[in-house]
């Protein structure tokens, strides 16, 4: 995109040649150059797609190293410039958004029905009528997807696991797939009412990061987790038959919010204003313990100390833990979970408004400590997890993955159906499709089986990936599902084909639908560009 | 004498002029290059740019096939490129539509123009030529009009009609039934008052756009205190926009001094008493639902909560005044006289979850009009532009409702006008006949480009749509659907006649104030380092 040609249109302005508009080119080669960029993208990731796929590394300006198999993030990363390009980001973020996972594919998909699209141009294809017709491919497409899904029910702890599985199978951290995956599947039943809920908010699942130990190491905390270490020295570290009380009062000299001075005329006066200031805490904290609170969070305070180191000694001579800093934002998250309530003045700290769980313990984290809260009574849909990893790189790449697998099954809370994985629902509908083409006729029906054929690059790429003959490999995938086995797949493992549901490979049905869905409309929008138009802003 | 030897210097040295011939072909140049730049977004088949940002926010890009938001982006050098600028600005103000159409339609008026002038044609006598074609064609649009305002059931499906027709060329176009449906239930609540602010847009993205839906109440976007009741019935709400930390001396270094920390302690209290007396004044008013547009700090909240009270705060600026006229409340920042404080009502305020956020939505408002459209899309991008296509469409139905007249779109209007302007040019004699053919064959190029676009044979087309008037068949337009000619009014294709004629009278204004320029004047600038902003 560096060099686009000015228009020739001199206006004699001024002695300087300016156009009316920065710059032009002709539709035929911007479609061209919009095609070739996004291809481009697909390109770089189609190595990571499948169970075999590579990782990549990715270095940042300021040099900081991420490692990662996952396709939103790679192309986050890559920082493209072509306006098109940017598309495909933004479509492989819309599937993370939508789905969770098919990021990878979604955009290879785009990338090959970009290709399919380019070879029809040239056939002197109108665009509009390659847009048309693939509006009409990605809803008949749907329609194939979900004559093959399987309904699944979310009491169904094992197709959870499943597909839970197929999803960490690709990434880094697949050798703990068998740890993670129940850990999502736990995790999301925990917070979902399968009867009710047709969708999942997942900010009520915190992950909490920490290095050091491995991933196997990582757990699923009934209760919740703090980073922050317990405060005041000779407090207890663990405390058993907790009262938690949330103040957002600060325990610390009282402050106006006028300016204040105070004046001191004499000695008498300073050892005055020190003892009434000790005093006033003492009061304070009295007040705390006799409501019956043993471990106290206090929220973070930005004019005034939150908590002077007086009153953390007094507390934590009266055998109070002590947990501060906690940011605003999560005031309801920690209600909703410990079942408290956040208290904003001394008069209200009451014992209804403390919450009561069975333990609360200091634990080493590697370098720094947590404090873990457990056994909660009446506790709110919310749950924690603590992931822990060796290194940096290992540790991000588990928190993706895991939010990949928490994703998908969010996908089955949303929508609650399977279908089989590797690559059988593409060569599936590849079959089908070309078949319908027969039916139609006209431009239709030619676009129609273009893109039924562009389908199979999944099962290809798939093939290539784990070292097997691609195209051997996807004809004879071509051949089983023509005569009638809906579900055969590519074992990778193996490295043949066979029924992909008894290998247990099965993802959500929306990860698919929405795959054909975002990129064919992705693709319709690139080929209705005509002109790229630098503007001023 | 020396002097007179030299030319005559009547400007400053910096300025420049540009005379006669060179004066109009620069203008011609400029505009027809312009209308060269949008033309191929025109129609149901248009195409769409992207606008890629330079200077501050560079790389951004924005897709879209909106005329006015192409060429208000665009920097534009050349004064005639820039009256059909603002020509598109003006018509996206007045009705909403047809930004590229009067575009496109006044530099075809130029090019024909330029035919005419290199024929030896003077520029006042096209002038005129254009002018009697205006008149002509205004009346034949008028004639061809009708107005169905007088059956409620005939006028909805009117406005249905036009909105799917705005809508065609627009992103939307794949859903457009679902959202000519939203469009006009929306503008039909409205009553006929016009008052788009009644009308809240949300954007979310995820999901596709047909997940986007109308919502009868309305919604903000906050969230709602903690431990305060999460839905209340029959809401009384105040409006209010008042600090909520501690009332301040607003002097200037105004300060407390005091000899003991007990006397500071005391102060502290007073301060929160104080907080409490302004919270109890506010219960006074017997609410149920505060809704401020500051913060609403920690102790107050809890106050609130204790008292059943559900408090919003940090409502900007446009949510608290639109919230204000829905609800039929004012906004009030001092609490003294409750009996005379208007307070809002609603029949129900409750959470809800849109995409990944939890929002408040707010039913059965008092002001009945007032609804709100949630849009869901994949990109920021498709977003953007769907909102730009729902406003397109807005506007454009409520100048329906005010001017209820309605022609068929299509081409078919153009067709129909073209016709009547090359009628009347055989009876003139003189040269203004030439010009008034010469407007009429502008105006055929609008379906022209409209099957240019779509990838048709336009020569062919717009033969048999002339042809198919000429025999009487004046609602024959062009169908996209298929590569054919159609009746306008079988396929539901109209358009708003307030749109079309305010195409048609600004874009023959634009052009005969082109025409007339003979001389461009560029003074001389004045002195200023570089600055990039040009615009």
């Amino acid at each position: 995109m560096s060099k686009m040609p000015m228009k020739a249109v001199t206006l004699g302005a001024r002695g300087q040649s300016r156009s009316e508009f920065k710059d032009k080119e002709k539709p035929a080669q911007i479609r061209g150059s919009n095609i070739v960029a996004a291809k481009a993208v697909a390109d770089v990731i189609k190595t990571s797609l499948g169970p075999r796929g590579m990782d990549k590394m990715i270095q940042d300006g300021k040099g900081e190293v991420t490692i990662t198999n996952d396709g939103a993030t790679i192309l986050k990363q890559m920082k493209v410039l072509h306006p098109a390009a940017k598309m495909l980001v933004e479509l492989s973020q819309a599937q993370d958004a939508e789905a969770g996972d098919g990021t990878t594919s979604v955009v290879i998909l785009a990338g090959s029905m970009l290709e399919t699209s380019q070879k029809l141009l040239s056939k002197g294809f109108h665009p509009a009528t390659i847009s048309d017709s693939l509006l009409h491919f990605s809803s008949k497409a749907v329609e194939v997807l979900e004559s093959m899904a399987i309904p699944v029910d979310l009491s169904d702890n094992l197709s959870l696991l499943k597909s839970a599985n197929t999803s960490l199978n690709s990434k880094v951290v697949h050798e703990h797939s068998g740890m993670l995956a129940p850990m999502a599947v736990d995790a999301i039943l925990k917070i979902v009412d399968p009867n009710q809920d047709k969708n999942v908010d997942l900010k009520d699942i915190r992950i909490i990061k920490k290095l050091g130990e491995t991933v196997e190491d990582s757990q699923l905390v009934d209760g919740i987790v703090f980073t922050q270490k317990t405060q005041g020295y000779g407090g207890p570290n663990k405390v058993e038959k907790v009262k938690i009380g949330l103040i957002q009062f600060c325990i610390s000299p009282p402050k106006t919010d006028m300016d204040n001075t105070v004046l001191i005329r004499d000695y008498a006066a300073m050892d005055r204003v020190l003892r009434e200031e000790r005093q006033y805490i003492l009061n304070i904290t009295k007040k705390i313990k006799a409501a019956g609170c043993n471990v106290l969070l206090i929220q973070k305070s930005i004019l005034r100390d939150a908590v002077s180191d007086l009153a953390l000694h007094l507390l934590a001579k009266q055998k109070i833990m002590v947990i501060k800093d906690i940011e605003r934002e999560d005031i309801e998250f920690v209600c909703k979970t410990l079942g408290c309530r956040p208290v904003a003045s001394l008069d209200h700290f009451t014992p209804e408004s403390m919450g009561t769980a069975e333990l609360a313990e200091e634990i080493q984290a590697g370098t720094s400590k947590l404090v873990k809260v457990t056994g909660v009574q009446n506790p709110g849909r919310t749950v924690s997890i603590l992931l822990r990893g060796s290194n940096r790189q290992v540790l991000e790449e588990a928190d993706r993955s895991l939010h990949d697998a928490l994703c998908v099954i969010r996908c089955l809370v949303k929508k609650r159906f399977l279908i089989p994985g590797g690559g059988a629902p593409e060569a599936e509908l590849s079959v089908k499709l070309t078949q319908h083409a027969h039916t139609l006729k006209g431009m239709d029906a030619y676009c129609f089986r273009a893109f039924a054929e562009s389908l199979e690059v999944i099962p290809g790429i798939l093939a290539e990936n784990a070292g097997l003959s691609p195209i051997s490999t996807v004809t004879e995938l071509r051949n089983r599902h023509a005569r009638g086995e809906t579900h055969a797949g590519i074992n990778v493992r193996k490295g043949s084909i066979s029924n992909i549901i008894d290998e247990n490979v099965l993802q959500p049905l929306l990860v698919s639908t929405s795959a054909i869905t975002l990129s064919a409309e992705c693709v319709r929008s690139i080929l209705k560009i005509d002109d790229i138009v630098n503007v001023i802003r | 004498m020396a002097v007179a030897l030299n030319p005559v210097q009547i400007m400053k040295t910096e300025a420049e002029e540009e005379r006669s011939e060179t004066a109009r072909l620069s203008s011609f140049i400029g505009a027809i290059a312009v209308g060269d730049l949008v033309r191929s977004t025109l129609g149901p088949r248009g195409m769409d740019k992207i606008l890629v940002a330079m200077g501050r926010s560079e790389g951004q890009i924005e897709v879209t096939n909106d005329g006015a938001t192409i060429l208000r982006n665009i920097g534009v050098d050349n004064p005639a490129a820039k009256i059909l600028v603002d020509i598109s600005k003006t018509q996206d103000d007045e009705v909403g539509d047809g930004t590229t159409s009067v575009v496109v339609l006044a530099s075809e008026l130029l090019r024909e123009a330029e035919k005419l002038v290199s024929m030896r044609l003077h520029p006042q006598t096209i002038i005129s030529g254009y002018r009697r074609a205006t008149d002509v064609a205004r009346e034949a649009l008028e004639n061809s009009a009708e107005d169905n305002s007088a059956n409620p059931a005939k006028f909805r499906e009117d406005l249905f009609k036009i909105a799917k027709t705005t809508l065609s060329s627009k992103i939307l176009a794949q859903h457009k039934e679902f959202f000519s449906n939203l469009a006009v239930d929306a503008v039909l609540r409205l009553k006929g008052s016009g008052n788009l602010d009644a009308i809240q847009i949300i954007k979310k993205q995820g999901g596709t756009l047909g997940d986007s839906f109308l919502d009868e109440g309305f919604i903000l976007e906050k969230k709602i205190g903690v431990n305060q009741p999460k839905r209340i019935e029959n809401a009384k709400l105040l409006v209010a926009n008042t600090p909520m930390d501690t009332d301040k001396i607003k002097v200037f270094g105004s300060k407390i001094s005091v000899e003991s920390t007990a006397k500071v302690a005391e102060l502290e209290l007073a301060e929160k008493e104080k907080m409490k007396a302004k919270v109890q004044k506010i219960l006074k008013h017997d609410i149920n639902v505060f809704i401020n547009r500051q913060l609403i700090y920690n102790y107050p909240e809890q106050l609130f909560a204790d008292a059943g009270v559900m408090a919003i705060e940090h409502a900007d600026f446009d949510g608290i005044e639109r919230l204000a006229l829905v609800t039929g409340g004012e906004i009030v920042s001092t609490f003294d006289n409750p009996d005379l404080v208007k307070l809002g009502r609603c029949d129900l305020i409750e959470e809800c979850i849109i995409g990944e956020d939890r929002m408040i939505r707010l039913s059965g408002v008092a002001l009945g009009e007032a609804c709100t459209i949630v849009l869901r899309g994949a990109t920021n991008q498709i977003l953007e532009e769907a909102e730009r296509s729902m406003h397109d469409a807005l506007c454009v139905l409520t100048q329906t409702v005010k001017e209820t007249r309605t022609v068929f779109g299509g081409g078919c209007s153009e067709t129909l006008m073209a016709r009547a302007v090359m009628e009347a040019a055989v009876l003139i004699p003189g040269k203004e006949a030439l010009a008034m053919d010469a407007f009429a064959r502008a105006l055929l190029m609008i379906p022209t480009i409209i099957a240019d676009n779509a990838g048709y044979d336009s020569a062919q087309l717009v033969a048999e749509l002339r042809a198919a008037h000429a025999e009487g068949k004046s609602t024959v337009g062009l169908d996209m659907d298929g590569a054919a000619v159609n009746c306008m009014n079988l396929v539901g294709i109209t358009e708003s006649f307030k749109v079309k004629r305010q195409v048609l009278m600004s874009a023959s204004e634009a052009a005969e104030m082109i025409l007339r320029v003979d001389d461009i004047i560029k003074s001389a600038p004045r002195k200023r380092t570089a600055d990039q902003g040009q615009c």
